[in-house]
C-alpha cells in the first residue's frame, strides 16, 4: 500500500484593497471558461440582536427582490439569459452572494452586485419586506419544522451556548421573532454591514488578476466605504455547559443522540488536529465509532461526527441514530467509550494517516470547482483575515500528530465540555389516510 | 450613521460579448474482451479518479417474491470478498482514502469510486474486488437486512418521501417497478434468503451490456493494463429484464389523492403523470417547456407565481424522471397549509396556461439561453464529466450527444413546447397527491 500523502491542494490568489476598504482577491484557472464571482459581507446571525433573530437570513433574502436598476425578477432572470447561475446563503458568521457566469458575461454579475450595494433601499419596501418573511417562514417549515429530527439542531445549540451568545439561536430564526423585523431593522443592517469596508470579492475561474482587479475598480471603487465597524469579536469559548442534557420528542420512529462541544475557531492548530479526528472517529467502514456502534456493536443505523469552521469557536458534535429496540442512553455509552479510549491511549499511526488522506479526498472534491475555492478564499478572507490564510489550514492538516489527537480529545471532548440532546419518538396514533375522487 | 450626500453614479448594464462554444470533453472508447464498455475522460485539473460502473442490475431485476433483492444486493457488495473480510477491505479503503459505494435505482445498480490519483492501481483492484467478488457473509447479510429495515421505517417519517413514493405508485401503478421505491418492501427484505442475494448478483453482475465510465487525472494506456488486469477471467452476460405492466394513465389521471398528516407544518404537493421515453424525438421540445414551467425554482411559472407573486413557498419545481422503460413527470412544492387547494390550483393553471397558449419569444429565448449557455459547468468537475457521460451509455443515447445538444435545443419552436405541455402537463393527465391537509378545499 502507498503510503504517501498527496501533496497539498493549492488555491493562488492575489489581493488588492481598493480605496474605500473593498478587499478584491483574483484566482485564476483557465480549465474551464467560467467565472465565479463571490461578495461575502462580515455579517451573520451572529450580529443579530435576540428578539430580532434570523434578521441576517431574512435580509439575503430581500436582496434578491431588486434594485433601483435591475427591479424584481431581473437579477436571476438576467443570470440565466447568460448561462449564469447564482445564489446567496447566511451563516453564523457572514453572509455571501455568488455568480456563476461564462467567461464572456463576467461583467453582468458585477453591475447587479453593484447596484444592490448602491441602489437597493429605495427598493425596499413594506411589501417586499412581507413577501420574503412568508418566503423564509415557509423556508423555517419546510427545511425545519415539516422534517423528522429537523428541530435537533436548535435545541442542542441552545443547551450549548448561553442565551446570550451568538452562537445560541439558529440562523433562519425563530418564529416569533421573524414575525417582529420592521423595516427599520432591515435598513439597518444593511447600511451597517454591506459595505466596501466589511467585505470581500472574489474572482475564480477564467479570468487574469489584471483584468479582476480593473472590473473591481470599475463597478466598485466609486462606492462610499460606509462606517467603520468595530473590529470582529475576540474569539472566546463559551463558559462549558457541564453537561447539560435535554429529551426532545419528535415524530420519528427511531432515538437519536446527538452531542456538541464548543472547541477553538477555525484555521487554529487545535481546530485542524479535531477536524482530523473527527474523520479519524466516524468517517469510512474502518472507523473507530462505526465499528463500535454500527458494524460490529449492531447498535446504530449511523453515526458521524462534525466540526464547525466557524469564528467565534468551533463546535464539534456526533450524532447517531439507534436500531429498532435499542436506547439511546447505549449509544451514548458507546460513543464515550470509543473518545475515552482515545484520551487514555492514543490512536495509531495508521489511522492518523489513512484520516489525512480521506480529509484531502473530501478537499479535493469540494474544491474542484470554482464555486467552492472561490467560497474558500472568501472564508479565509472574512473569517481568518487573509484569503491566503486557506493555505495555512489546508497545510496544517500534514502536521498533525497522533499525540495532537490524544491532546485535543482529553481537553476539549471530555463531559462537562459537552451539551446532549436525546431526541426519542413522540407516542402516537398512526395516521390513516383518506382518497377523494372529487 | 454618517450620511452620504455624494451621488454615486448610474453605470450602463454591461453587454456580454460572444459566448464561448462549448466543447464537451471527447472520451476514448473501448470494449474489453470480456464485453465491457469502458468510457475514458483523462483530464487532470485535480489529483482525483472517479471511476462509474453500472449493471442492468436495478430494482426492475427483483424476484418478484422479494422486492428489495436488488438493494440488499447492491449494500452488500462492499462486506466482503474472496480475497477479504469486510474489515480488511474497509481499513484499505479509508487507508487510502478511497470510497467505493454501491447505489440501486429501478434500472441500473452502480458501483462508483472516487480516490486520489496516486491511488489508481490500488482503488481499480479495489473496485473490481467489490463489483464481482462479493462473497455475502451472513453476519453481514443480516446486519444490513436490518438496517435496511429501519432505514424503510425512517423513510416514512418525512412527509415529502411519502408523497414522493404516493405519487409515483399512483402514476406507473402497482404493476410496474417504477411505481415502487427501488429500495423494495420491509417483506421483501426482511424474507430474502441469503442464497437470492448470491444468484442475483451471480445472474446480473455480468460484463455484457455493462459499462464503466473513468474520469478524471489518469493516463489511458495505463487505465486500460489496469482494468485488463482487474477484470481479466470475468465473462458472461446478464438475462435480459421484463418490465411488467405499462403505467396506466388512464386510472390514474385526474386523481386527488390526500394523505392526512396530523400538525403538518406545511403540505407536500406533488402533481405527476407520465412524462417522455429518454430516446424520445420530443425530448428536448420537453426540457426547453418543462424549464419555462419550472425548471428553476424562483424564475420558473411555478416559482414566479407560488414564490414571488405569493409568498407561499420556499421554492416550486418541476421535472421530468428519465427511465429505460417509461418516463415520468413531476411538478413539486410544499406551502402553507391554509393554501393548499389555492396552490395545487394555481400550479394547475401554469400548466394549462403553457398547454393551452403559445410560449412568448422571449421566455423561449430566456429557457433556451440557460439550458445551452450553461453547458460549460457541466463539464467542470471529473464527477460531473463522469455524469453527463453515464447519462449517455445508460439510455443509449448517440456518441455525439453533447456535441449536438445545443442545436437541437435551438431548434425547438414554440409550437414544439405547446404540443409538448399538452401531452404532459395537461391537468386532465395528472395525479395531485397531497401530503399534509386542504382545510380550505372543500371538495
Amino acid at each position: 500500500m502507498s503510503t504517501l500523502i498527496s501533496s497539498t491542494i493549492r488555491i493562488p490568489s492575489t489581493t488588492r484593497v481598493l480605496a474605500n476598504g473593498l478587499r478584491v482577491v483574483a484566482h485564476e484557472d483557465p480549465s474551464a471558461p467560467i467565472v465565479t464571482v463571490h461578495l461575502m459581507f462580515r455579517a451573520g446571525s451572529r450580529d443579530e440582536r435576540p428578539g430580532r433573530t434570523g434578521l441576517a437570513h431574512l435580509l439575503e433574502h430581500l436582496m434578491f427582490e431588486g434594485s433601483q436598476h435591475a427591479p424584481k425578477g431581473h437579477f436571476d432572470d438576467a443570470l440565466e439569459r447568460v448561462g449564469g447561475s447564482n445564489n446567496g446563503s447566511t451563516w453564523l458568521d457572514r453572509t455571501n452572494y455568488y455568480e456563476t457566469v461564462p467567461t464572456h458575461a463576467v461583467e453582468l454579475p458585477l453591475w447587479l452586485e453593484r447596484d444592490r450595494m448602491a441602489f437597493f433601499l429605495p427598493m425596499l419596501t413594506g411589501e417586499v419586506l412581507e413577501l420574503q418573511r412568508g418566503v423564509v417562514m415557509n423556508e423555517r417549515r419546510q427545511v425545519i419544522e415539516n422534517r423528522p429530527y429537523g428541530m435537533a439542531d436548535e435545541q442542542l445549540h441552545e443547551l450549548l451556548f448561553p442565551a446570550d451568545h451568538p452562537y445560541s439561536w439558529p440562523t433562519i430564526g425563530y418564529m416569533r421573532d421573524l414575525e417582529q423585523i420592521t423595516l427599520e431593522d432591515a435598513r439597518a443592517f444593511y447600511q451597517t454591514y454591506y459595505t466596501p469596508g466589511n467585505a470581500v470579492l472574489v474572482f475564480a475561474g477564467d479570468i487574469e488578476a489584471g483584468r479582476a482587479f480593473e472590473l473591481a475598480e470599475r463597478y466598485f471603487g466609486d462606492l462610499p466605504a460606509g462606517p467603520a465597524l468595530p473590529p470582529p469579536p475576540v474569539p472566546v469559548m463559551p463558559p462549558p455547559p457541564n453537561g447539560a442534557r435535554r429529551v426532545m420528542e419528535d415524530d420519528v420512529s427511531f432515538p437519536r443522540i446527538m452531542q456538541a462541544f464548543a472547541v477553538p475557531a477555525y484555521g487554529t492548530p487545535d481546530w485542524i488536529a479535531l477536524d482530523v479526528l473527527a474523520y479519524l472517529l466516524a468517517d469510512g467502514d474502518s472507523s473507530r465509532l462505526q465499528r463500535a456502534l454500527v458494524r460490529d456493536g449492531r447498535l446504530a443505523q449511523d453515526v458521524d461526527s462534525y466540526l464547525y469552521p466557524t469564528a467565534l469557536c468551533g463546535v464539534f458534535g456526533f450524532v447517531s441514530t439507534a436500531r429498532s429496540e435499542v436506547e439511546p442512553e447505549a449509544l451514548e455509552h458507546a460513543i464515550r467509550q470509543v473518545v475515552d479510549e482515545v484520551i487514555a491511549n492514543g490512536v495509531t499511526d495508521e489511522e492518523l494517516t489513512g484520516a489525512v488522506r480521506r480529509v484531502r479526498r473530501d478537499q479535493v472534491s469540494e474544491l474542484a470547482t470554482v464555486e467552492e475555492r472561490a467560497d474558500a478564499l472568501a472564508y479565509a478572507a472574512t473569517v481568518l483575515g487573509d484569503a491566503d490564510a486557506v493555505h495555512t489550514v489546508l497545510d496544517g492538516y500534514a502536521e498533525v500528530t497522533t499525540d495532537d489527537l490524544r491532546r485535543v480529545a482529553a481537553e476539549y471532548l471530555v463531559p462537562e465540555r459537552g451539551a446532549t440532546l436525546v431526541v426519542v419518538p413522540r407516542p402516537g396514533q398512526e395516521d390513516d389516510e383518506e382518497d377523494d375522487d372529487e | 450613521m454618517m450620511s452620504e450626500t455624494r451621488t454615486i453614479a448610474v453605470l450602463p448594464p454591461p453587454v456580454p460579448g460572444a459566448p464561448p462554444r462549448t466543447r464537451a470533453p471527447r472520451p476514448e472508447r473501448w470494449t474489453m474482451d470480456n464485453g465491457l464498455q469502458v468510457i475514458a475522460l483523462p483530464r487532470s485539473t485535480v489529483p482525483q479518479v472517479v471511476l462509474r460502473m453500472a449493471f442492468a442490475a436495478g430494482s426492475a431485476a427483483d424476484p418478484a417474491e422479494f422486492p428489495g433483492t436488488a438493494s440488499l444486493t447492491g449494500g452488500l457488495l462492499t462486506e466482503g470478498t474472496e480475497t477479504m473480510t469486510a474489515d480488511e477491505l474497509n481499513a484499505r479503503l479509508d487507508g487510502l482514502g478511497a470510497s467505493v459505494h454501491a447505489s440501486v435505482g429501478h434500472d441500473f445498480a452502480e458501483v462508483e469510486a472516487v480516490f486520489l490519483s496516486e491511488t489508481l492501481a490500488e482503488g481499480i483492484a479495489l473496485m473490481a474486488e467489490v463489483a464481482i467478488r462479493p462473497t455475502f457473509p451472513e453476519r453481514e447479510v443480516e446486519r444490513i437486512r436490518a438496517e435496511s429495515l429501519d432505514a424503510i421505517l425512517s423513510r416514512l417519517d418525512e412527509p415529502a418521501n411519502v408523497a414522493e413514493d404516493r405519487s409515483a405508485l399512483e402514476v406507473f401503478g402497482p404493476a410496474h417497478p417504477y411505481g415502487h421505491p427501488p429500495f423494495g418492501t420491509a417483506e421483501g427484505i426482511r424474507t430474502v434468503p441469503r442464497d437470492a442475494l448470491v444468484a442475483f448478483h451471480a445472474a446480473h453482475y455480468r460484463p455484457r451490456g455493462a459499462f464503466l465510465v473513468a474520469s478524471g487525472d489518469f493516463d489511458t494506456a495505463e487505465l486500460r493494463a489496469l482494468l485488463d488486469e482487474a477484470f481479466a477471467g470475468w465473462t458472461g452476460e446478464p438475462p435480459s429484464i421484463g418490465y411488467g405492466a405499462d403505467a396506466d394513465a388512464a386510472v390514474a389521471a385526474g386523481r386527488l389523492v390526500v394523505v392526512p398528516w396530523e400538525d403538518a407544518a406545511q403540505s407536500e404537493i406533488r402533481i405527476a403523470g407520465l412524462g417522455l421515453d429518454r430516446l424520445s424525438p420530443d425530448w428536448f421540445a420537453g426540457s426547453v417547456a418543462n424549464y419555462v414551467l419550472g425548471g428553476s425554482t424562483i424564475t420558473g411559472r411555478l416559482g414566479s407565481n407560488l414564490r414571488e407573486d405569493k409568498g407561499w413557498t420556499y421554492g416550486a419545481r418541476s421535472y421530468f424522471l428519465p427511465g429505460l422503460a417509461l418516463g415520468g413527470w413531476v411538478a413539486e412544492t410544499a406551502v402553507d397549509v391554509e393554501v393548499t387547494a389555492a396552490a395545487v390550483q394555481e400550479m394547475l393553471s401554469e400548466m394549462r396556461r403553457l398547454a393551452d397558449e403559445r410560449v412568448p419569444d422571449d421566455e423561449l429565448r430566456r429557457a433556451k439561453d440557460a439550458m445551452i449557455l450553461s453547458l460549460p459547468r457541466y463539464f467542470e468537475t471529473p464527477s460531473g464529466v463522469a455524469g453527463r457521460f453515464v447519462t449517455l451509455e445508460a439510455y443509449s443515447l448517440p456518441h455525439d450527444y453533447w456535441d449536438t445538444y445545443a442545436d437541437r435545443v435551438e431548434a425547438v419552436t414554440a409550437e414544439d413546447v405547446q404540443r409538448v405541455a399538452r401531452q404532459v402537463f395537461h391537468p386532465d393527465r395528472v395525479v395531485r397527491v397531497v401530503v399534509g391537509a386542504m382545510p380550505e378545499a372543500g371538495a
